[in-house]
């Protein structure tokens, strides 16, 4: 069972998130909300979401699972105007997520879960942790993405620094400390990540002012932040690039 | 070879950058004869190594195959199996040709006409069981997959494309367009300077992508009404109605809609239609492929061609290297090796 009011801007949150990695995903519901977990797929990055009850504006439900089609999900909120809330509900006879925008009523077919696994998130360790402004992450890949594919994201004790080299061009945006909102990092870490997936999944943020950040050398990267205005939370991890030799 | 509908079929010029990251499936016979005809000395004498034997083909896939993977393409190599009992006549047909080929070759290299003899002895390439062999191991080497087709390899490099499993075949050929590939790459190995043949002239040769949607609703056929066209102008298969060509095969098909209206209307019988339908339609192919890049055995690779085969140390390392620093910053991990 699962029948909930969510505001149109909350669940543009969650849907920006999925589908900057994928394009159906399956939705866990409990009576405490709703969590998802998905791996893209290439099996570079994989996403794990919660969405708390107090996310939404009402939340009743038990235990079940729903296939969701994200591109189905855009076009309903593309109905909806600012400051509308959306009424959903699970008809479990028919598979069906029953969708209230205003005076419309989509009738969305569910997709089938049995092929979605819910993949285990690693245990990374990551030994540096910093806490960056999303603005300026954002400002630094787009000017990494003129001129590579690619960006190394380096943490030292005293600054994060995003470096990348192109064939005729380099660009690097380096943070010291003092514009970090945390920065623990004993060890120089470095690893190198494609910013086509670096940069999607950065710009799935949204509004969230901040961003936590895990880096190791030659490892995944962690993205942490918050959605739905702290009620929800969301954790990217993003294989590396590796040079070989 | 294969079925002339180059005419009648709507082809887009790229360039290797635009298949940056995709899995082309190729049609691994097509291009070594490919080799085997272009890659020759000026007297239309094949590369051969200090043993005799031809290397011609080698040659081809080491510099091109590498150029692929420099630009970053995944390539597939779908070799052939049994041939089709229909073909055997088109086999025939070829080995007569060639052996008229290498008597005027050698007539010409006594005359002294070298443009002459180069054109003539392109015509007698033969693909051997021994190069065939040694073109897996060293596809092997180079970390590319090889695919063994029950039958035709352009039937199994487009059936591999209309999975999905690899976004395009790639051949000289138009029949991976019957075979049902969505999407067709010509002139892949063969990008750049061309000689033309008995011309001192070269052309800048580009691939070329066409389309099977666009190619169909350009013409306004069906995939089968194609086939039946195809069967119509000739095919490996049949020889094709004297005097229809494509674009009178074209105005047939419009008319009267399918093979055995137009064979009706037209007092006209070929023989096996169905059957060479079947052929293009319903090919017979495999599920049993792996498609991932493996590492460039650099050692393994130049005991074979600079040790076995005599080429130069130099352009056997200078054509790895291309690779190489092309896979230094491509090594995207997946994240299962973290699990």
């Amino acid at each position: 069972m699962f029948k909930a009011k969510i505001k149109a801007e909350t669940l543009k949150e969650v849907v920006d998130v999925i589908s900057a990695l994928v394009d159906e995903a399956k939705f866990n519901i409990t009576s405490d909300g709703v969590s998802l977990r998905a791996v893209d797929p290439a099996h570079v990055a994989m996403l794990d979401l919660a969405l708390q009850k107090k996310g939404f504006e009402e939340f009743k439900a038990k235990e079940c699972e729903l296939g969701i089609d994200i591109d189905k999900l855009k076009d309903v909120l593309k109905l909806a105007g600012a400051g509308d809330i959306l009424d959903l509900e699970h008809d479990e006879d028919k598979n069906k997520l029953i969708l209230d925008v205003g005076n419309i009523t989509r009738r969305m077919a569910l997709v089938d879960t049995a092929g979605m696994s819910d993949p285990k998130v690693p245990n990374l360790n990551l030994p540096a942790k910093l806490i960056v402004n999303t603005n300026e992450l954002r400002r630094g890949l787009r000017a990494a993405e003129a001129v590579s594919d690619h960006v190394a994201l380096i943490a030292s004790s005293d600054s994060f620094e995003m470096v990348s080299e192109g064939d005729t061009d380099s660009v690097n945006l380096k943070l010291p400390k003092a514009l970090l909102k945390e920065l623990d990092c004993k060890e120089n870490q470095k690893s190198l990540f494609s910013l086509d997936y670096f940069s999607t999944m950065v710009k799935a943020i949204g509004s969230t002012p901040e961003v936590t950040m895990y880096i190791g050398t030659d490892y995944p990267i962690n993205l942490e932040f918050d959605i739905a205005e702290g009620n929800g939370h969301v954790k990217y991890l993003l294989a590396p690039r590796i040079e070989s030799e | 070879m294969g079925v002339n509908i180059s005419d009648i079929v709507p082809k887009e010029h790229r360039s290797l950058a635009d298949f940056k990251e995709k899995w082309i499936a190729i049609d691994a016979y097509n291009t070594l004869y490919q080799f085997l005809s272009i890659i020759r000395q000026p007297d239309g004498t094949p590369l051969k190594d200090s043993k005799g034997r031809t290397t011609s083909h080698l040659a081809g896939l080491l510099y091109r195959t590498t150029n692929l993977l420099e630009a970053g393409i995944n390539p597939v190599f779908v070799f052939d199996g049994k041939p089709h009992e229909l073909k055997s006549d088109t086999i025939a047909g070829r080995r007569v040709i060639k052996e008229k080929a290498r008597n005027e070759w050698e007539k010409a290299l006594k005359e002294g006409d070298l443009e002459k003899a180069r054109s003539k002895a392109q015509q007698t390439s033969q693909l051997t069981t021994e190069m065939v062999e040694s073109s897996w191991e060293l596809l092997g080497y180079l970390g590319v997959p090889c695919v063994q087709s029950p039958k035709d390899g352009e039937a199994q490099a487009s059936y591999m494309a209309a999975c999905g499993d690899v976004w395009a075949a790639a051949s000289q050929d138009f029949d991976s367009l019957l075979f049902g590939a969505p999407t067709l790459i010509r002139n892949l190995t063969i990008t750049g300077k061309r000689k033309l043949p008995r011309r001192r002239e070269y052309v800048n040769v580009e691939p070329e992508e066409v389309k099977l949607e666009d190619a169909l609703n350009s013409l306004t056929l069906t995939r089968e009404q194609l086939v039946d066209l195809a069967i119509l102008v000739g095919t490996d298969f049949n020889p094709g109605i004297k005097g229809i060509g494509p674009k009178k095969a074209l105005k047939l098909l419009k008319q009267h809609k399918d093979l055995e209206n137009v064979m009706e209307k037209k007092a006209l019988s070929i023989e096996n239609y169905q059957e060479i339908r079947n052929i293009f339609l319903k090919p017979e192919v495999t599920d049993d492929y792996e498609i991932s890049l493996g590492e460039i055995q650099e050692q393994v690779i130049e005991a074979l061609l600079v040790d076995e085969h005599d080429f130069s140390v130099q352009r056997v390392k200078s054509a790895l290297d291309k690779v190489k620093s092309e896979r230094k910053q491509k090594e995207q991990r997946k994240l299962d090796q973290w699990f």
